[in-house]
């Protein structure tokens, strides 16, 4: 996918997050566009790695870098969190002027939205480590996965990292059937 | 009797202590080469004092690297919480383990610089090949292996370079939390030694004020903490800074914006950095620096500039034109610099401006240069005097303002500059409409 492509996926998901009262930080669109990548097969390339609160794309960080650079989004402040981040009047006229790119992932885009605009950093955490794990060692128990999980992140219990699989493998199941 | 340690005069930080062993690196070719190599590649076309090298930026990244360890390792400055998720934090044998693999990373972190650093690396080293790589061949060579292996106890090469190196270039290693923080003291984006280093460095030797803040306070606050103290919330460790050190925190990275806006993209010194790209695509074999660390270790700037120098004077060589710019400052000049008016048109303005130039001018006449600022280094973890754990984002109002450095030049040949301005000037209006639309 071209990169100006990808800045309209990027673009349209924090417009979708925040027209669902998301607060959208930048864990909430980097978890976001993991599921969006990797679940939902939106094409956006972006290479994941284990990082800051499960799988994190440097890549991406300097996409949004690039995307306030050229005011194309904004961050506020909103207590006790973390910058937000919320499209300008330019980034919302860059999705207008791509509006197949917008169109083609918008059901991925507003089930993704659905799942994730109203969680917090711990939740999103929980969950795309879980999908990381699974996409990696997908043939092992969910129990060898939880312990996998506990064992790179040991902040997250391993009967809540259990549940986390168990929530993933739910979120994918049901897109699945409404595909 | 042989002394255990050694000092080296440093004009940053004074003294900087080294053991024997660190000496031993220090002694080693792989080391000794970034004499040869500038900090700020022909920076000093422009700001002469800028001729510091790669060497003295490594030592004093060591220096920094032990200073920070040992303030967030000290046991009461350490947080429950990352008491209970970190173990090895509590192990004295594990600390002293791992100063000293900080210390040696720290050192290292610059091994694979090519010639002139970071001036035009993409395209001087093939795919998949960059300068932290070749870092991890020199760390990985016999001459440095002998070193690691001699130490009590022995050194694992692949912590060392895990540090030197860190996640966002090892794509394929996983960190625990331990080795990500340790990691995040050299090359983290907010409170990296080696950012804190280059910025108090390059702003001695350049002769500006903009890189210098309280390091010392700064790093007599780091902490490493939990993200957060609220319930729910994720609880993953991470650099942070206790309440008092905030004010410190925020003019590092207000001098880290100065300098980048001040000094490292100063619009001459990109052109020379292009300038000089341009001479190493003729000069070197196949336009291209070798990978093989052996090979790499025989060049350095001097042979670089020995060869503009002598293609300056000789009107019959190939690069003579290149060299002529770089030497006798007939670099080409700025054509039009995006700014926020135009942006606002046209958040691709530079990008357009650049292609359209190109068809006016001829793309051998035209070049162009872009960066921009990543991530959220104004978010970071706050231990308050309360004991809760808050958001410097949310705490500090100058970080909320903290502007993005952005830039996008578009560069002439300086004799088309007169002609080119008053094309810009007739042009402009019409290209801040050429917005990219989807077929």
């Amino acid at each position: 996918m071209e990169d100006i492509k990808k800045q309209v996926v990027v673009l349209s998901l924090i417009e979708s997050m925040k027209n669902s009262g998301s607060w959208c930080g930048e864990t909430h669109i980097q978890k976001s566009v993991y599921f969006l990548q990797t679940m939902l097969n939106v094409p956006t390339d972006f290479d994941f790695i284990l990082y800051k609160h499960g799988p994190f794309s440097f890549e991406l960080r300097d996409s949004l870098g690039e995307m306030r650079g050229n005011m194309l989004v904004e961050s506020t402040s909103r207590f006790p969190y973390g910058p937000s981040y919320r499209s300008t009047a330019s980034g919302k006229a860059l999705i207008e002027r791509y509006p197949k790119t917008a169109a083609a992932y918008q059901k991925q885009m507003e089930y993704i939205t659905r799942h994730f605009a109203g969680l917090g950093v711990a939740e999103l955490e929980r969950l795309a480590t879980a999908l990381y794990v699974t996409e990696k060692e997908g043939h092992v128990s969910v129990e060898e996965r939880a312990k996998k999980i506990n064992e790179i992140k040991p902040h997250i219990p391993i009967d809540i990292a259990e549940a986390a699989i168990h929530e993933v493998e739910k979120i994918e199941h049901e897109f699945r059937l409404t595909a | 009797m042989a002394k255990n340690f050694h000092e080296i005069r440093d004009p940053i930080h004074i003294f900087i202590r080294l053991t024997t062993d660190e000496r031993h690196v220090v002694d080693s070719i792989p080391f000794q080469r970034l004499r040869n190599i500038h900090q700020l590649a022909m920076s000093y076309l422009v700001y002469p004092g800028a001729t510091h090298k790669r060497f003295e930026h490594s030592l004093g990244v060591m220096e920094l690297a032990s200073r920070v360890f040992d303030v967030v390792t000290t046991q009461d400055n350490i947080h429950t919480k990352v008491r209970e998720l970190i173990p090895e934090i509590s192990v004295e044998g594990k600390l002293i383990y791992w100063r000293n693999v900080l210390r040696m990373a720290a050192l290292c972190h610059d091994l694979g610089h090519l010639p002139f650093s970071h001036a035009a690396e993409k395209l001087l080293l093939p795919d998949g090949w960059d300068h932290e790589r070749l870092t991890v061949e020199f760390i990985n060579c016999e001459e440095m292996k002998k070193v690691w292996d001699s130490m009590t106890p022995p050194l694992r090469v692949d912590d060392i370079v895990k540090l030197a190196v860190g996640p966002k270039k090892l794509k394929s290693v996983t960190f625990t939390d331990w080795e990500a923080i340790l990691a995040e003291i050299i090359t983290g984006d907010a409170f990296g030694v080696d950012r804190i280093d280059y910025l108090l460095r390059d702003s001695h030797h350049a002769g500006v004020a903009y890189g210098k803040f309280d390091h010392f306070r700064l790093i007599d606050t780091l902490r490493i903490l939990p993200k957060s103290s609220e319930v729910d919330e994720s609880i993953e460790p991470a650099l942070g800074i206790q309440e008092g050190g905030l004010h410190s925190a925020e003019a590092l990275l207000l001098a880290r914006y100065f300098m980048y806006t001040q000094v490292y993209f100063h619009p001459v010194r990109r052109i020379y950095d292009i300038h000089l790209c341009d001479f190493l695509l003729g000069f070197l074999k196949d336009g291209k620096f070798p990978t093989d660390i052996y090979e790499l270790q025989k060049l350095s700037d001097t042979d670089v500039l020995s060869e503009i120098w002598k293609a300056n004077l000789d009107e019959g060589h190939p690069l003579n034109d290149i060299a002529n710019r770089i030497v006798m400052r007939a670099h080409f000049r700025r054509l039009y610099e995006k700014n926020p008016e135009d942006l606002s048109h046209n958040p691709h303005i530079g990008k357009v401006v650049f292609n359209e130039a190109q068809k006016a001018f001829g793309s051998e006449n035209v070049r162009s240069d872009s960066y921009s600022q990543s991530g959220d280094i104004s978010d970071f973890p706050v231990l308050r005097n309360n004991g809760r754990i808050t958001s410097s984002y949310v705490l500090s109002e100058t970080l909320q303002r903290l502007p993005v450095a952005s830039f996008d030049y578009v560069f002439i040949r300086p004799d088309l500059l007169k002609d080119g301005q008053a094309w810009l000037e007739k042009n402009l209006e019409n290209m801040l409409g050429m917005v990219e639309k989807e077929e």
